[in-house]
């Protein structure tokens, strides 16, 4: 079970790191193609307050799974 | 005669836990009441306070807002979460008591956008922040004031009855704007009445405030502080501190993300669903819901109760993992309840009404057109065509596509299908005691009594705030998206491949679009909280 908890570390790492450039294309995208005052309140929602948390969170999560961290909690 | 004092003790003692819990959780009752009639009044709020040349900029302005509440709410968990580790748990949540009532009262007073201008959103927009902010004090210090109070063993149990109070207050929200709407009639209400439920907080709030004031502090809270032994910061010791960040995040991704969806699924998102896809008129749409939580309401208790024997890790994991399985096909079922399509129209009952009126400078036509369906069901469209009478206005409106009716449809249903609603929405209300009903205890025993209110206040408020609060905002926004050419869900064909349903026809919208973000968030909480969570939290000192 360590080992399965270890290894998604690095998963939840790269999920968090992946979610950065995904999320931004997809807004420059529907944005650029119809830059509507909706498009901008949603997209500024998500980059700025869900994209960090999320990130932030799985890197640093994933950072500890993978170093171990959580093994004692079994 | 040893026997009976010790007899006497504990019967003092349960009664002692019975007023705690209930001084407690009235309070944070009536902030939830506070928090959600913004939320449930949101169509209402967008035509008072925004301007309405464009309604779905207006309804996402105040869905904005009403995220702005969540988003806002870790915000008060920091700041009301500090204070309560340091000076104590009774008077912090006692002043976020008082700054929710008053700006929830304020609120009711704000002119609207046709009286001020800009000021009115501006204003109604601060206020909810406050309210926002005092949420997000508030529940952190009530769980862990109660769960300070609890006995050993039975923790899960007593935190059960604050897990209660976010479903009650919104069922208390949804009984008196119903009641206020009923009494004053649909256009009083929209034009001033739905002030009413925003004013009537103060009357509650006054109470709450009494029954706290005599209320004393956590034992655990002023042992500790006698023993000199208070955090000197509890954010830098909450945060930095690497023990404390490892067991914040792993309650936000296990735990909080995953319950925070389900709670809003099964609440929030159920109502709008029954609104906007299926159509239900309003009373019977939040009637629907309103049994629906009050049915479920009692499996909160019986679910934390269960926590302490069991543990609370797979009662919140189970919750979350049958959510993610159903969701498809019970709001695929909730659809076809009320779809028109499946239903064959009892022609000779149609009837259609048109009303021509001269209001201002325009001419409204009101076209009302009544169905009735082989099963009972009936159907009301409203169409009214504003045109103006200035020949060159109507021009010009017609030239830029303008001139379309606005359109209402309601849908009721018969007493069957009705009774089958209710049963669906419940179904979703069970998922919801699951994941809440033990997490109180759950976030309480994984923190230490020296920073506990800050700790746990966060990741709550986190999770059911953000990753939940923005459940109407991201769904809503996927169904909009789902009418793009070539758009493609694959809950959605999986679903039609299984009951052999033809696929929503290109351009229209896929009403199982919105359930993606929960399914998704509801599904990586799951596998993190299966794989990291220990079950053995439950019964810990938490001393």
């Amino acid at each position: 079970m360590s080992a399965i908890k270890k290894f998604l570390g690095i998963v939840w790492s790269i999920m968090g790191v992946g979610i950065i450039p995904l999320v931004i294309m997809q807004a420059m995208k529907e944005i650029a193609a119809k830059p509507s005052e909706e498009n901008w309140i949603f997209w500024s929602i998500v980059i700025v307050v869900l994209m960090p948390i999320i990130s932030f969170s799985l890197i640093t999560f994933g950072i500890f799974a993978l170093k171990g961290e959580y093994d004692v909690l079994e | 005669m040893a026997q009976n004092v010790t007899n006497v003790s504990k019967t003092e003692e349960v009664s002692s836990t019975r007023r705690v819990i209930a001084a407690s959780s009235v309070g944070t009752l009536i902030e939830w009441y506070d928090f959600y009639i913004f939320g449930t009044l949101a169509k209402i709020i967008s035509e008072q306070f925004f301007p309405k040349d464009n309604p779905t900029a207006a309804l996402l302005a105040t869905l904005a807002t009403f995220a702005a509440g969540f988003v806002i709410r870790p915000f008060g968990a920091l700041f009301f979460g500090r204070l309560g580790d340091l000076i104590g748990r009774k008077y912090t949540f006692l002043v976020t008591l008082v700054i929710m009532g008053g700006s929830t009262f304020a609120i009711g007073l704000v002119p609207g956008y046709k009286t001020i201008g800009f000021f009115a959103p501006a204003i109604v927009f601060i206020l909810r922040l406050l309210q926002g902010l005092a949420l997000g004090g508030e529940y952190g210090g009530a769980a862990t004031y109660v769960a300070e109070h609890s006995p050993a063993g039975q923790r899960g149990f007593w935190t059960s009855f604050i897990q209660t109070t976010a479903t009650l207050g919104l069922f208390l929200a949804l009984g008196v704007i119903l009641t206020v709407r009923q009494t004053l009639g649909v256009e009083t209400f929209s034009d001033w009445g739905w002030r009413i439920p925003f004013l009537l907080s103060s009357l509650l709030v006054g109470v709450s405030v009494f029954i706290r004031m005599r209320m004393s502090e956590s034992p655990m809270f002023v042992k500790m502080k006698k023993e000199g032994k208070t955090s000197a910061n509890p954010l830098a010791e909450s945060f930095k501190e690497k023990d404390n960040l490892k067991m914040v995040l792993i309650a936000l991704l296990g735990a909080t993300a995953g319950q925070g969806v389900v709670w809003y699924t099964g609440q929030f998102y159920a109502l709008s669903f029954l609104q906007n896809a299926c159509n239900v008129e309003f009373v019977q749409s939040n009637v629907i819901i309103s049994i629906a939580l009050l049915i479920g309401t009692p499996f909160f208790i019986v679910f934390g109760a269960l926590s302490d024997k069991i543990g609370r890790k797979y009662i919140m994991m189970a919750g979350m993992l049958i959510a993610v399985l159903s969701y498809g096909p019970i709001y695929n079922n909730m659809y076809d309840t009320a779809n028109l399509k499946t239903k064959i129209e009892v022609a000779e009952k149609t009837t259609v009404e048109t009303n021509e009126a001269v209001k201002g400078t325009d001419t409204i036509t009101t076209t009302v057109t009544k169905k009735t369906y082989d099963d009972g069901t009936t159907y009301k469209e409203t169409k009214k065509l504003t045109v103006p009478l200035d020949e060159a206005k109507k021009a010009e409106l017609a030239a830029n596509g303008k001139l379309k009716p606005e359109t209402k449809k309601e849908v009721t249903l018969p007493q069957s299908l009705y009774y089958k609603m209710i049963g669906l929405v419940l179904i979703q209300v069970i998922f919801v005691t699951m994941v809440y009903g033990p997490i109180a205890a759950f976030l309480v025993e994984i923190f230490p009594t020296r920073i506990r209110y800050t700790s746990m206040s966060l990741p709550y408020h986190i999770g059911n705030g953000v990753f939940g609060g923005l459940v109407p905002l991201i769904s809503t926004r996927l169904v909009e998206a789902s009418k793009e050419p070539g758009y493609s869900n694959p809950l959605t064909n999986m679903i039609n491949s299984v009951t052999g349903h033809i696929g929503t026809p290109s351009g229209q919208a896929d009403p199982l679009a919105g359930l993606m973000y929960p399914i998704l968030i509801a599904s990586v909480s799951f596998v993190i909280g299966m794989l990291y969570i220990s079950n053995k939290t439950n019964n810990m000192d938490v001393e």
